[in-house]
């Protein structure tokens, strides 16, 4: 890649020496400084409060929300429980207890416990990194609104006695031949917030990788930002299956196309293999970032430094890779090959190793250290006693034999709630207690705090113990009564008795939570104290996330660097100001957090909730099967975005360096890379191709399932336009990566020709995709649905590639893309290395493997 | 005084970058040998005589042989990028180049051993089930 003009790179000492540290910042200079972050970083106040995009209110915003939802699922399990609680009650009917279990369950998984990470990651991790917001605010803010919408959406159909009610996995035959729009509302609106989760994902990771404060290597990063990482790893591949199996649900639904239809080659199987790829390693995505919670309490509790901390790594990455390995166990008794149980047997006792080393590591920790007990160490407490004993009842069945006995019984109903409470519930509750003081800075009570303890985790063992049992004398999931022959009656009361007594707590919990806490006054800064930099934050409340961004040379700089909050407060260390009144943050480097380049964050926008209420309605309408607003609602969403990119992201600076303090000289503005915009296309793609190759995946096993696919004498694609589609396609590619090259060498009106060229060539791999298809009917056969399902992915994604070169195109003619400052079509680039391997995959199918199947 | 343009860990920061990459190769082998493992199998059962089933398990034996070789490479070069025995300090807490060359040498090592013992366990059900049914 040759340039005619380089960017500029770093330059200036670095890293800084203790005289340079020890130098004080005049006053005047600090009073500047606070006062242009002041006026650059201030919330927008009155009814444009909702336009904030700032880490800290979106973050609350999506905590509250998720909470909410949480509560009116638990307010759900609460009525179940009533029906439940005497023999051939009748105080919910079948139906409606149908639709309650279903929400409850799916209310808990994509409302609460996914979103929540997210939420409390968006609010924490730019604290745990000194940094001033994550690289992309206005995508959290985006994506909270996709949720806030999608998930009223989603609950609001219990209202209207419309709610899905197939169990929160959706099986089919019973979903896909459900006379609703039960199964539409969740497929569609949860997809909508599958979007935004892994939205969320691609912020975070690029936020923990790439937002480090200098100096802060990856050996001395918070453990909360490798669990942060593992974890959105995981989202961006277990995520896009299940989106990929929604998209041929819905499919089915809305056009008959016989995916999961076996009259016609289909097979409800394949549904369950995609949901629970997803499902599996889902309940680690709740799991691993609960922990984290706990890694970061624990040393604070202890009074020392974490033991082992390359051991939780190991854990965390281990927990990681391996929880990709357990999806079957959740189908022992689909009747699979008994080699195929056994892999996935060993694989989920093999888990078992990794989760276990961080709950040693925990333990370690505490017994080395003085421990204080505090609160947020009791809930750590009681989520360790609670997951243990799910973790063991976990390791009973993976067991393929014991597993088929207590299969579909409410000992599944125990195990889960056991691992969900234990890793998930008390962990994060621990969190709110601990992060408390840095969220509204204020505490929280002590004695309502041992009340709502001691009510939750007694009232759960009651609920949930006595379950095991229930289950072992066989009273299956999901029945909405039962007769007294049964002799589960006294232990359904013991469990509904239990409920209310958690609900109790909850609701102890939540006053406190919420009641005004005035009379308190102002609270220690670092009321824990804590090594790590959540509680270097300002007390009373600034916006700007950090006053200066430090320089870390420990694991636990508020221990081991003891100047350096009065440092950070006088603005000594990096960015101290803000001359433009812009956002900014820096950007270091991946290993070694070593600054790279100044970031120009955006600020608040009302176009992030514009963009959400046109992408909802064109996830909501096609619920009601009505395509046309759907259709002009996507198009306007998309407009929104690219108002949104084109007016405040990559765009050309005024001034190429900027004095970041220290004597260091930063470049503005990144490309490639460098760039946060890379990383985060990237990281999306990762997730894309994860989701194309779950529909590849259909394909084939098909192919293994079915010895009728292909069908004897059925039409197959014509080879001739797959030909054309595949070359028109790695022709659009090579036109991108031409118009790439000549921009850089200063050979603009080259480089436009080939943006010209590039988006037809991809118009005509399109086109020829459709026509290769064309004659055959997707709703014979699984066979031609399939091979159109591909040509629709394919196409839909090559619209998207078009719209960037075009976008690219309107830089260059509008210079805003220029040889010098090229970050968007170095990311479009980006976008279409991927599409071009898409091209290919999806003409090899089409083309090539009926030829090799059949 | 240092300046942050001063390129003296150049080359060693090559080698680091590839080394974030390099500690998740062992349970990427893991993972490799379980999807391959599994997909055998799922086609062996699905589409091949009975007696293939002979010649699948025989086949997942020399995968499994071969993952773990490449993990045990893989633990040996950690092992080494983790010096424990000249450098006999576990926690690598510093912000230093050393102890980052370190940190990341003693993670893919133990990132090896579980990975080592995932694929023991995972090619078991090979070596004691001898059929699909």
């Amino acid at each position: 890649m040759t340039r005619v003009h380089p960017l500029p790179t770093a330059e200036g000492p670095y890293p800084p020496t203790e005289e340079m540290l020890n130098a004080p910042v005049p006053e005047a200079e600090q009073e500047r400084g606070a006062k242009e972050l002041r006026a650059a970083w201030k919330t927008p106040e009155g009814w444009r409060y909702v336009t904030a995009v700032n880490n800290s209110e979106v973050g609350k915003w999506y905590s509250l929300t998720a909470l909410a939802f949480m509560l009116i699922a638990g307010l759900l399990a609460l009525a179940m429980r009533v029906q439940l609680a005497f023999p051939g009650m009748t105080f919910l009917d079948a139906d409606r207890f149908n639709q309650f279990f279903t929400m409850h369950g799916s209310a808990m998984m994509f409302l609460f416990a996914v979103p929540m990470f997210e939420a409390i990651s968006i609010l924490i991790l730019p604290a745990f990194l000194g940094a001033r917001d994550m690289p992309f605010p206005r995508l959290s803010a985006y994506g909270y609104w996709c949720f806030l919408i999608g998930g009223i959406f989603v609950l609001g159909s219990l209202l209207f006695d419309a709610g899905p009610k197939a169990g929160w996995f959706m099986y089919p035959p019973l979903a896909t031949k459900d006379e609703g729009i039960g199964p539409d509302i969740w497929l569609l609106g949860l997809s909508f917030i599958e979007v935004a989760s892994i939205a969320a994902a691609v912020e975070l990771i690029v936020g923990a990788l790439k937002c480090r404060p200098p100096g802060m290597r990856v050996n001395i990063m918070p453990l909360y930002a490798w669990y942060v990482l593992v974890v959105g790893g995981m989202i961006l591949f277990a995520f896009p299956p299940l989106i990929a199996g929604d998209f041929l649900f819905e499919l089915e639904r809305s056009f008959d196309w016989p995916f999961f239809d076996p009259t016609r080659g289909g097979d409800p199987i394949l549904w369950q293999h995609l949901f629970w790829i997803f499902g599996h390693p889902e309940v680690y995505i709740v799991f691993l970032p609960s922990i984290a919670i706990a890694a970061m309490i624990v040393p604070t509790v202890a009074q020392r430094p974490i033991v082992g901390y390359s051991w939780i790594v190991l854990s965390a990455v281990g927990t990681g890779f391996l929880s990709f390995g357990l999806w079957v166990h959740h189908m022992f008794t689909t009747g699979l090959p008994q080699m195929s149980l056994g892999f996935f047997s060993a694989a989920s006792e093999a888990v078992v190793i990794p989760t276990g080393i961080q709950i040693f590591a925990f333990v370690a920790t505490l017994m080395v250290g003085r421990v204080k007990l505090t609160l947020p160490m009791l809930w750590i407490a009681g989520a360790l006693a609670i997951f243990v004993a799910g973790g063991l009842t976990g390791v009973m069945l993976a067991i393929v034999p014991f597993n088929w006995q207590v299969h579909d019984t409410y000992f599944i109903v125990a195990h889960l709630h056991y691992t969900l409470f234990g890793g998930m519930v008390f962990p994060v509750i621990a969190g709110v207690y601990y992060f408390y003081p840095f969220f509204t800075k204020k505490l929280m009570s002590e004695k309502l705090g041992l009340w709502a303890f001691w009510l939750i985790f007694s009232g759960f063992n009651i609920t949930f113990l006595p379950m095991h049992l229930t289950g072992l004398m066989g009273m299956p999931r999901r029945v909405f009564t039962y007769p007294e022959s049964s002799g589960w009656g006294w232990l359904n009361l013991i469990s509904t008795l239990g409920a209310f007594i958690i609900a109790a707590g909850f609701a102890v919990f939540l006053y406190d939570l919420l009641r005004p806490k005035k009379a308190q006054g102002q609270i220690a800064r670092n009321p824990w104290g804590a090594g790590t930099l959540e509680f270097s934050h300002d007390i009373p409340e600034e916006a700007w996330g950090a006053r200066s961004v430090p320089h870390i040379i420990s694991r636990y700089p508020l221990w081991d660097q003891p100047k350096l909050v009065e440092r950070m407060d006088a603005g000594r260390y990096y960015l101290p100001d803000a001359p433009d009144h812009q956002r900014e943050t820096i950007v270091t480097s991946v290993i070694d957090a070593k600054p790279v380049h100044v970031q120009r964050v955006t600020g608040p926008a009302w176009i992030t909730i514009l963009a959400a209420i046109f992408t909802g309605g064109a996830f909501i309408f096609p619920t009601f099967h009505i395509y046309t607003p759907a259709i002009i609602c996507g198009a306007f969403a998309i407009v929104c975005v690219m108002y949104w990119l084109w007016t405040s992201t990559a765009r050309p600076p005024k001034e190429e360096m900027r004095e970041a303090g220290l004597g260091l000289r930063l470049p503005t503005y990144a490309s490639g890379p460098q760039s946060v915009g890379w990383w985060g296309m990237w990281i999306t793609m990762l997730g894309d191709v994860t989701a194309f190759a779950s529909v590849v995946f259909g394909f084939f096993f098909y192919w293994t399932a079915r010895a009728d696919f292909p069908p004897e004498g059925a039409a197959h694609p014509v080879g001739l336009w797959v030909a054309v589609a595949a070359l028109a396609g790695v022709a659009a590619w090579a036109l991108t990566v031409a118009a790439r090259e000549t921009n850089a060498r200063g050979q603009v009106a080259l480089a436009r020709l080939s943006l010209v060229l590039a988006p037809l060539a991809a118009g005509a791999a399109g086109v020829a995709a459709w026509a290769a298809v064309r004659d055959l009917d997707p709703t014979s056969h699984v066979y031609p649905a399939i091979l159109w399902a591909l040509m629709v992915w394919l196409v839909v994604h090559l619209a998207a590639g078009v719209l960037m070169q075009g976008y690219c195109l309107a830089g260059s003619v509008f210079g805003k893309l220029t040889p010098r400052y090229d970050a968007d079509l170095r990311n479009v680039t980006l976008y279409w290395h991927f599409m071009a391997v898409k091209a290919l995959v999806t003409a090899a199918v089409l083309g090539l493997a009926p030829g090799w199947l059949t | 005084m240092s300046d942050i343009r001063d390129q003296e860990d150049a080359h060693e920061f090559r080698v680091e970058a590839l080394s974030l990459w390099r500690i998740t190769f062992g349970p990427l082998i893991w993972a490799l040998h379980f999807v391959a493992s599994y997909g055998a199998a799922a086609l062996v059962c699905a589409k091949a005589s009975a007696g293939a089933v002979e010649a699948l398990r025989i086949g997942i034996g020399v995968g499994t042989l071969l993952a773990l070789a490449l993990i045990l490479w893989l633990a040996v070069r950690a092992w080494r990028q983790w010096d424990l025995r000249r450098d006999p300090e576990w926690e690598n807490d510093k912000g230093t180049s050393e102890d980052r060359h370190q940190f990341l040498g003693h993670a893919a090592f133990l990132l090896s051993v579980i990975s080592f013992i995932g694929v023991v366990y995972v090619a078991l059900p090979a070596l004691l089930i001898g059929s699909c049914a």
